[in-house]
């Protein structure tokens, strides 16, 4: 598996929690204001986590959980529909984080860098899952466990997206599952995935194009979605 | 900012803020517009159901046991070659150098052995004489050329003069054991080692000299 060379720029810092959506549009033009102080934080926060995981610190590695951990979780899991798979792939990511470190050479974000691992070993997973299936011949189609419900959350939106969701591209889906649920920014994208950002806001297009037409009921009830 | 129903997928793939806001205000008096630009944003709430952090206390505790083994895998292994380790560590890039230095060492060395170095015969390979054994042969054989040249002085004579045809023919056979002896020489001087040529060319010489025996015994 590749885990070097992201190109990701230093300024494309990855926040511990997703940002604040609304109308969610990111700026064209290149980030304003990388000199603040929360952007320097944020990028001596991740060369510190580098640094500690390099050194073999512990105390990084649960940093880095206690920072991503879940919503390292959620990425996995909605891209395998699993939570126990997740919680697998979780475990498996930092393993090999803990494997690879010394070959991350800060040309992005460490944690850009761990998020590429995680989707890798969501990619691996996958296949991994899939052949077991073949071998066991199983025909039985994959549905997600259920799981423990946030307070609030709408089961049949829920559902019907998920559903949506599966008929879209891995990467369509990807692209999504990464911008709109879990709040990355393209640039993020762009190193997790191995694409331009251009490329990832395109993908996100046709994403929410293809989820919009599956999604839309008939016109007469269309404003009943939500 | 003025924008028309025609960019708002445009807007909707890479807009900017300001587009978003003229794109927004051009939906409050465009039904359509305003009915595209709600559903465009009822799919990024609708994914936020998708969003469930929740906590799970053993996985931490699953992950930090996982990483600790590897770690105490890592440092047996590590042991294991710690030999290696005190090697001295270059970077890559001379390691790289040093590698094709030594290789151009061994090529050169190899190609100036193979030119000029002495070809010394093996233990094994008889075929191949030895410096001071060769020169004994070489000797050797000179005496001998030189007695049978004395032989053939007597038989000259005879065989410039053939008498009988028998003569005639052991005239024709010494002609051609020359010729062989000649070919022998000339190869032995170009591999002078080689003891198979040196078997044969003592075969031809005797084979002329008992030819020559053959010659004075015939003798009228």
């Amino acid at each position: 598996m590749g885990t070097m060379g992201l190109a990701l720029p230093w300024r494309a810092r990855i926040s511990p929690t997703p940002r604040e959506r609304g109308t969610r549009v990111e700026p064209s033009a290149p980030f304003s204001g990388g000199g603040s102080s929360a952007a320097m934080d944020a990028q001596s926060e991740d060369a510190a986590l580098a640094v500690g995981c390099r050194s073999g610190d512990l105390r990084a590695y649960e940093r880095l959980y206690a920072m991503h951990g879940a919503r390292m979780k959620n990425v996995a899991r909605n891209v395998l529909g699993n939570p126990v798979d997740a919680e697998d792939v979780v475990q498996e990511t930092f393993l090999k984080v803990q494997r690879s470190i010394a070959s991350f050479r800060g040309q992005s974000s460490f944690v850009t860098w761990t998020y590429r691992i995680l989707i890798n070993t969501c990619y691996d997973a996958r296949r991994s899952r899939l052949r077991k299936r073949e071998v066991a011949n199983d025909d039985s189609e994959e549905t997600p466990r259920p799981e423990p419900r946030a307070p609030g959350a709408h089961p049949s939106l829920r559902m019907a997206l998920e559903r949506a969701l599966a008929k879209l591209s891995q990467h369509q889906r990807n692209v999504f599952l990464l911008y709109e649920v879990e709040g990355f920014r393209h640039a993020e994208i762009a190193g997790m995935l191995e694409m331009t950002e251009t490329a990832s806001k395109n993908t996100l297009f046709q994403a929410k194009k293809n989820l919009r037409q599956m999604l839309e009921p008939p016109r007469s009830s269309g404003a009943e979605t939500r | 900012m003025n924008v028309t129903c025609s960019d708002r997928e445009r807007i909707f793939e890479d807009g900017t803020p300001v587009e978003w806001a003229a794109l927004e205000a051009h939906a409050a008096s465009c039904p359509l517009c305003a009915e595209e630009v709600r559903a465009w944003k009822l799919l990024s709430a609708a994914a936020e159901e998708l969003r469930h952090y929740s906590g799970s206390p053993l996985l931490w505790a699953r992950i930090e046991r996982a990483l600790t083994e590897e770690a105490a895998q890592k440092t047996r292994r590590g042991e294991r070659w710690n030999w290696f380790s005190r090697l001295p560590r270059f970077p890559l890039g001379w390691q790289t150098v040093l590698a094709g230095a030594f290789v151009l060492l061994l090529a050169i060395s190899g190609g100036w052995i193979y030119i000029h170095g002495p070809v010394e015969p093996g233990d094994n390979d008889k075929s191949l004489l030895r410096t001071s054994a060769l020169k004994q042969v070489e000797s050797a054989e000179t005496a001998y050329e030189r007695a049978i040249d004395k032989l053939a002085a007597e038989a000259k004579p005879q065989l410039e003069n053939p008498a009988t045809p028998l003569l005639a023919n052991y005239h024709e056979k010494l002609l051609v054991l020359d010729s062989a002896i000649a070919d022998l020489r000339a190869q032995a001087g170009l591999n002078p080692s080689n003891a198979q040529l040196r078997y044969q060319l003592l075969a031809v010489y005797q084979e002329k000299q008992r030819t020559l025996e053959e010659v004075l015994e015939a003798k009228p």
